[in-house]
């Protein structure tokens, strides 16, 4: 099993170098990659809202009960946009994101696979990985960035909501505290957790789909598969972009 | 034709739950292959979320208190209320979930749900009911495995990164980690869980004709029960953070 797993992860890293190699010369494809990003943040906007929203409430409220055992309510805000801003919210959102567009990716090119279209575009004698995966690949890691920023920006009005509602502090108060511990290196982290959260859902979606073999049942399964490998791989991918970050912060 | 809207969809469920009772054996083959077959990678994605959750802690702790002594406790009351069963419901909204879609609306635009009407047999009590069943216990087993490895993969980092030692951690746990914690939690988990078949079964059955309807109703169930156990979890949370 160990061994058909690396298997597959050295596909997936062959993949991924072959997609980017394509990816080099198609900035003359810019409009059809807009388009496809446009897309995707049309679907999933109002979603992402939503979870950013509610993610930012559930912080607050968690952290409301055990900031209060120590009497530090004027630290909450910090310390909720700090842990949002770090690490919660962009796996939260992620989550949620691999599952929208990772489910309707595969989906679309495991079918496209499975009637032939992909062999199709082949005969007529251009690359398909240039022509479908690229646009595709580009489009919704600048989609997904997107969303995730949005996100978290929103996961902070959430915060901020449920702190002046449920825990009763004048929003002033919430505020004054963050700049003192968000710096401006979190908020960099939190960045860059949402670009390499959406390089693993483009890779691993755009792969499970275009390696689809077979039937209309094997487009379901690989659906499925693509929804729950991206998830671990998002979580080990946080693990590690912390790991590296707070090894760059003690240099 | 088998119309069906979430509302009817619960109480036919409940209804066939008082009338013809339970399927056993489909209760157990289901237990086998949505919460069994899940394991491993729960198991996986909980510990990195742990190792992650200690590093996070501490480099907050250092930031704000310029100690890191208090990182077993707080992190350990993290990972009970809140972090392993919530990371653990949307990996098994995403596996658990997009496969039932998949399957019941296979079903549906094959026209078998229609064949067991003909039968007599109800495809509430034959689809839904064994798998709502099975994950509500399913929730309830997982979410304390969850638990347990979540913790046991926090005690170990932070004996290796923090350099705290076990019994320390192990203490801090047991003043800051309350037994109703736990038993929330596993409350949490067993509804989280809940929600999944119910909300996949009702866009399994209401799937549209073709390949291409199959793959939106999984789209579907594997969103809304995502945003359905965030919503849940923030309910679920402001009901018992009265409870403190």
């Amino acid at each position: 099993m160990i061994v058909r797993s690396l298997n597959g992860l050295g596909d997936l890293l062959m993949y991924l170098g072959t997609v980017l190699r394509s990816a080099l010369g198609s900035w003359r494809r810019r409009e059809e990659i807009f388009d496809k990003s446009l897309l995707v943040i049309q679907q999933s906007l109002a979603t992402t809202v939503f979870a950013g929203f509610f993610v930012g409430a559930i912080m607050t409220l968690q952290f409301t009960l055990q900031v209060q055992m120590f009497s530090a309510l004027s630290y909450l805000g910090a310390l909720v946009t700090s842990a949002t801003v770090r690490e919660v919210g962009p796996l939260l959102i992620a989550f949620l994101l691999s599952g929208k567009i990772g489910a309707f990716t595969s989906a679309e090119l495991g079918t496209m696979k499975v009637s032939e279209q992909i062999d199709a575009i082949r005969c007529l004698g251009s690359d398909p990985i240039r022509e479908v995966i690229v646009p595709r690949f580009l489009g919704i890691i600048i989609a997904s960035f997107f969303l995730l920023s949005f996100g978290l920006l929103f996961s902070f009005f959430g915060g901020l909501l449920m702190a002046t509602t449920f825990s009763g502090l004048p929003w002033e108060q919430y505020l004054s505290q963050i700049p003192r511990v968000v710096s401006g290196f979190s908020i960099l982290s939190g960045v860059v957790k949402c670009f390499v959260f959406s390089l693993v859902i483009a890779t691993i979606c755009t792969y499970r789909g275009y390696t689809v073999f077979g039937g209309a049942k094997e487009v379901g399964d690989g659906v499925v598969q693509a929804a729950t490998q991206t998830m671990i791989a998002l979580v080990v991918a946080d693990w590690f972009t912390t790991f590296i970050l707070e090894g760059l912060i003690n240099v | 034709m088998f119309k069906v809207t979430f509302a009817s969809l619960l109480i036919e469920t409940l209804q066939s739950l008082f009338q013809q009772g339970v399927r056993v054996k489909e209760v157990v083959k289901y237990l086998d292959h949505l919460a069994f077959k899940s394991l491993n990678i729960i198991v996986v994605c909980v510990s990195f979320a742990a190792a992650v959750t200690i590093l996070e802690a501490s480099f907050h702790m250092k930031l704000v208190l310029h100690d890191d002594s208090l990182v077993p406790g707080f992190a350990s009351m993290l990972i009970v209320r809140e972090l392993a069963v919530v990371v653990m419901s949307l990996l098994l909204a995403a596996k658990i979930g997009a496969g039932i879609a998949a399957e019941v609306g296979q079903m549906k635009i094959s026209e078998q749900i229609d064949a067991l009407k003909l039968l007599g047999i109800n495809p509430f009590n034959y689809l839904v009911l064994p798998r709502l069943v099975a994950c509500l216990i399913a929730g309830v087993l997982l979410s304390l495995i969850a638990n347990a490895v979540c913790l046991l993969t926090a005690a170990l980092v932070t004996t290796w990164s923090l350099d705290q030692s076990m019994a320390f951690f192990m203490t801090a746990f047991r003043r800051f980690v309350l037994m109703k914690d736990l038993g929330f939690s596993l409350i949490k988990g067993a509804l989280f869980c809940g929600i999944i078949p119910l909300v996949s079964c009702y866009y399994g059955m209401t799937c549209e004709p073709g390949a291409g309807g199959v793959g939106r109703a999984t789209t579907k169930s594997v969103v809304s029960s995502s945003i359905c156990i965030i919503v849940l979890d923030f309910i679920l949370t402001l009901v018992f953070s009265s409870f403190y």
